[in-house]
């Protein structure tokens, strides 16, 4: 399907996207390239621009400075029957059956009603979601709708998937019924393209991230690129604990004790002269954990060094200002 | 077909269908029960302009010059006997060539109810009804000049009377039917606009119009709206007019057309059903179609342009506001137009673009020119080209609220490269 329409290396490709509304600058130079076939996720807290950045990718709204591209065009409205999309916001017509409106928003990017219809039938099946159906959208759980919505988006088997916070309002199951989808369109070859600020998401489907935090990307990787930015924290309980001195001084600086256990951390290279120094030092061991940290502590990390910057420089103007 | 028309029919049935397949759809119509409540009141502006026109009504008599003066005075004594006395007398100089009456009673700008010629003694009087009043008094009228000019010793008169054959719709009845044209148009563009934004305030409550605006050029959304809604009102009007129709049949199948003649010398209800618009029915209602069309298209443009600017449905509602304002001035405006055909008012109301439509309306129902609603429609299609221009940017920018830079004067990148 992607095949014979054309294939270039990113699907997406971004760059110095800016927006203002007002005098607020919603996103800041923004740049990503969402390579084809790729899960990508646009990872953020609340109010970094992820939204906006994804609205203008798609052409939703114009940039102030910036441009994007969409499988190679620079019209993202000439590519829109390509794309499926979840807005943050969901929005269905309450009057509608779920099969309507799934068939309606496939019409919209060009799909035959009929062939809508027979493809909603064969999706929410596959969801667990058959018995709904014909069910009007507003006697639906929100989850429900949602899960609509999202066939909605997909039933036109599109290249370019965009979900904007797909995961919020979902209960667990749902959740992983919708990794499961995504995983599955990307399978089909589809390329995924979705924001969320829940780490676990993204950790398990990702190929590569870019991290929006203050309007600006602060991030673009793979996940374990992410998580390489943080040192690993190493556990080790030595078997003979005697020699608190000397086991002090094989050990990094920061090593702390707490009761039996050392704790501290290293580096990538690190992690087998300390196993040599381990092993020569005699002190044995009882036990030893060297674990990578999670997404979600990268993240922690970027964000926090990104707002400790903003607050230095607030606190670096407020001082100006008071000596002038 | 284009992605664009496409998209913009996926839209129109959408909405179609979401008006149409509800229980509430058969209250909207029902609605012209309440319009006929309200059309009583139009109907009084229409009888108190008809009556307004009746007082420009005259009777007419072609004298010798060496009779005016005793004519004159004749039409002052009668006047004096007469406690209902008729419309004004005008008076015309017989020339070299015989006059016309018929042509005199056809006249455009006054309802002419009886017309005297021909020599005092033998009159020939061309009267709109037969037995008109305004045609005894014209009788009258000769036998006193006669009178006068014989010093009381005259011989009867003996007048010719003729019924006007044809055109026998007085000017009267047809601005009546130019007024009911223009309250027809403006209660039901007004009802039927208005609508759009309704449907736009469904889709700014739902968040549906994000979906929208990613899938389909806005532009296709605000048409595909529109078209819509006319759809709907095509249906409203269809079933309507169906049911008018239907009952003009039946009442044409069931009553006897001489017995019909019969009542129509007699009451003016009766009158009214045998009452024929100038340009005819066929093409007063054609072309009335086509300027409710119109009408809608433009008022319902400017309604969704300005909508979209709004957040909330009261807000929606504020809005709408001037612009219902402002439609009821143009009603004013048609409505007086509709009753002095051919003055300088009637032309700048058909020419002013939110009036037009109305205005022209009323005109077809009181002038057979037939080829100026052409140029009309030609005319107010460009208008409404360029309020969907115009309302289009407005709704792109209001919509999505995309931005402080947004100059709806300025084309945006998206709609220049399609």
């Amino acid at each position: 399907m992607i095949g014979d329409r054309g294939l270039s290396d990113y699907s997406v490709e971004a760059s110095g996207l800016t927006k203002y509304f007002g005098s607020f600058k919603a996103v800041d130079h923004v740049s990503l390239q969402v390579p084809t076939g790729s899960i990508y996720g646009v990872l953020g807290p609340n109010g970094a621009g992820k939204t906006t950045s994804l609205r203008m990718m798609l052409g939703i709204i114009d940039p102030d400075e910036g441009t994007s591209r969409i499988f190679g065009d620079q019209r993202p409205q000439a590519v829109r029957h390509r794309i499926g999309y979840l807005p943050e916001e969901r929005g269905l017509y309450p009057g509608m059956k779920a099969r309507e409106a799934i068939a309606f928003m496939g019409a919209l990017r060009g799909l035959d009603w009929g062939e809508g219809r027979r493809r909603a039938a064969i999706f929410m099946t596959e969801l667990g979601l058959e018995r709904v159906i014909d069910e009007k959208i507003r006697k639906m759980s929100k989850g429900m709708a949602q899960m609509v919505q999202l066939v909605g988006s997909i039933v036109h088997a599109p290249d370019l998937i965009v979900l904007d916070e797909p995961f919020s309002g979902l209960d667990p199951v749902n959740q992983e019924r919708l990794e499961m989808l995504v995983k599955r369109e990307r399978d089909r070859g589809a390329t995924i393209l979705f924001s969320t600020h829940v780490m676990a998401h993204a950790e398990r489907l990702c190929d590569r991230i870019a991290i929006i935090a203050r309007s600006q990307r602060r991030f673009e990787g793979t996940v374990d690129e992410a998580r390489a930015l943080l040192p690993m924290q190493v556990r080790y309980t030595p078997r003979d604990d005697r020699d608190t001195a000397g086991i002090a001084a094989m050990l990094p600086a920061s090593a702390e004790r707490r009761g039996d256990a050392w704790h501290f951390t290293i580096r990538d290279g690190d992690v087998e002269p300390l196993l040599s120094r381990i092993t020569a030092s005699g002190h044995g061991v009882t036990g030893l954990s060297i674990a990578r940290p999670a997404l979600h502590d990268a993240f922690v990390h970027i964000v926090r060094q990104v707002d400790a910057g903003f607050a230095a420089d607030a606190t670096s103007d407020a001082v100006q200002e008071a000596l002038a | 077909m284009t992605p664009f028309l496409r998209s913009m029919f996926v839209i129109a049935r959408r909405d179609l269908i979401a008006i149409v397949a509800t229980p509430t759809f058969l209250l909207f119509l029902l609605a012209p029960l309440f319009m006929l409540a309200v059309g009583a009141l139009g109907g009084v502006g229409a009888s108190q302009l008809a009556d307004s026109a009746r007082g420009a009504g005259r009777i007419v008599a072609v004298l010798d010059a060496s009779d005016v003066e005793a004519a004159r005075a004749a039409d002052a004594r009668l006047r004096a006997v007469f406690g209902r006395p008729p419309v004004t007398l005008e008076m015309r100089i017989a020339g070299t060539t015989a006059p016309d009456p018929v042509a005199i009673a056809r006249e455009k700008g006054s309802d002419t109810y009886a017309v005297l010629s021909g020599p005092l003694a033998t009159p020939r009087i061309v009267e709109r009804e037969p037995g008109s009043s305004a045609g005894r008094y014209l009788a009258l009228l000769a036998s006193d000049i006669l009178r006068t000019r014989t010093s009381g010793a005259a011989p009867p008169v003996a007048p010719r009377f003729e019924n006007l054959a044809s055109g026998g719709t007085s000017i009267a009845a047809q601005q009546s039917m130019g007024f009911a044209a223009v309250f027809a148009i403006f209660l039901l563009t007004l009802l039927l606009a208005g609508q759009t934004v309704g449907s736009l305030a469904e889709e700014k409550g739902n968040k549906v119009i994000e979906i929208l605006a990613a899938a389909v050029p806005l532009e296709s959304v605000f048409l595909g709206k529109l078209i819509g809604m006319l759809g709907v009102a095509i249906l409203f009007i269809a079933f309507w007019g169906g049911i008018a129709i239907a009952g003009g049949f039946v009442a044409a199948t069931q009553i006897d057309p001489a017995t019909l003649a019969a009542a129509g010398a007699a009451s003016k209800p009766a009158i009214a059903l045998t009452a024929a618009p100038a340009t005819g029915w066929a093409f007063f209602l054609g072309v009335g179609l086509c300027y409710f069309i119109l009408a809608f298209l433009l008022l319902g443009a400017v309604f969704l342009g300005v909508g979209a600017q709004a957040a909330t449905v009261r807000e929606i509602q504020m809005l709408s506001l001037p612009i219902t304002i402002f439609q009821v001035g143009m009603f004013s405006l048609s409505a007086a137009a509709a009753g002095a055909p051919g003055s300088n008012l009637a032309r700048f109301a058909q020419i002013f673009p939110f009036s037009s439509p109305f205005a022209m309306a009323a005109r077809a129902a009181t002038d057979e020119a037939r080829a100026v609603h052409l140029l009309a429609i030609g005319w107010q299609a460009i208008w409404v080209a360029i309020a969907i221009f115009l309302s289009v940017r407005l709704f792109r920018a209001g919509v999505l609220n995309s931005g402080a830079g947004w100059k709806f004067w300025r084309r945006d990148r998206a709609a220049a490269d399609r």
